[in-house]
């Protein structure tokens, strides 16, 4: 331990998963203080009133937005699971022992909890969106249309 | 003399002097991200998950604010989310830009946005009262 060298070559992160993650932890990061800022907007706009308001969700019910939904989970979710895993590292003291096992048990928590609410999320979507139209609305219809105004009807 | 350039971080000592703001700062990433699970993800989950946000409109908001309890959810999540987010982009900005007068006006911007977003969202919450 005692000639051990430690060196950095200058501004290059070690590499590897634990670079990859340093930076997706960041563009995630990044990704949810923007729309964080959106939100905070868009749920302001309740202090004018139900039809300001409204109007304003109405942007968000279409299929598109419904994607984009997805890849708010997602990134809520990997941030999320990506920073508890940063924690274990810093506070666990093994955690640096047991780090690439540590980013494989991270991924397979993701997946099983993304795959489960993407699909919530989706087959809801056209559940909904079928209930709600007139008869004959296909599934095609759902993701090519925005969603008619139910309240109104 | 590249090499000579090098750190070794075997030996490198740690500053001494200077305050402990940074510290903290790391400290409070890892209290606040821990809140956050449960605050964000709960959130997501409510409204994406358990609800559709199709279903979402001004009667459900309503509702929900009808409750103290879920006020004080909402301003503990706009509070530490906002917290959370500010410092982390205040490491990415200090990061990324080397320019130090840019970096100044940028970092003051985002401070300035935060605050401004912090009174936003503190003032909805608490002046909101359903019209229905």
């Amino acid at each position: 331990m005692l000639n051990q060298k430690i060196v950095s070559s200058g501004s290059v992160y070690k590499g590897r998963t634990g670079m990859w993650l340093y930076i997706f932890h960041r563009v995630t990061g990044v990704a949810l203080f923007g729309y964080l800022l959106l939100h905070i907007i868009s749920t302001a706009l309740i202090l004018l009133g139900p039809e300001v308001y409204e109007g304003a969700e109405a942007i968000y019910k279409n299929f598109y937005f419904r994607l984009g939904e997805v890849g708010l989970m997602a990134a809520v979710l990997a941030h999320a699971i990506n920073g508890l895993r940063i924690i274990t590292v810093d506070l666990w003291s093994r955690g640096s022992e047991y780090q690439k096992r540590l980013n494989f048990v991270s991924l397979l928590i993701f997946i099983s909890v993304f795959i489960p609410t993407t699909y919530k999320m989706i087959s809801s979507y056209f559940e909904l969106c079928i209930e709600k139209s007139s008869p004959g609305t296909t599934v095609i219809d759902c993701m090519t249309r925005p969603l008619p105004d139910w309240k109104s009807k | 003399m590249s090499t000579n350039q090098r750190t070794d971080w075997a030996r490198r000592q740690p500053p001494t002097g200077g305050s402990n703001f940074e510290l903290y700062a790391w400290f409070f990433m890892r209290v606040s991200g821990l809140f956050l699970v449960l605050l964000a993800t709960g959130h997501m989950f409510i409204m994406h998950v358990f609800n559709d946000t199709l279903n979402l409109d001004y009667e459900f908001v309503a509702a929900r604010w009808d409750t103290p309890y879920w006020r004080t959810f909402d301003w503990l999540l706009l509070a530490l989310s906002l917290l959370h987010g500010t410092n982390g982009l205040r490491i990415v900005l200090h990061d990324n830009i080397s320019n130090q007068n840019l970096r100044k006006i940028s970092l003051s911007v985002l401070y300035f946005v935060s605050v401004m977003f912090f009174i936003l969202g503190t003032y909805v919450l608490i002046a909101f009262v359903s019209e229905v």
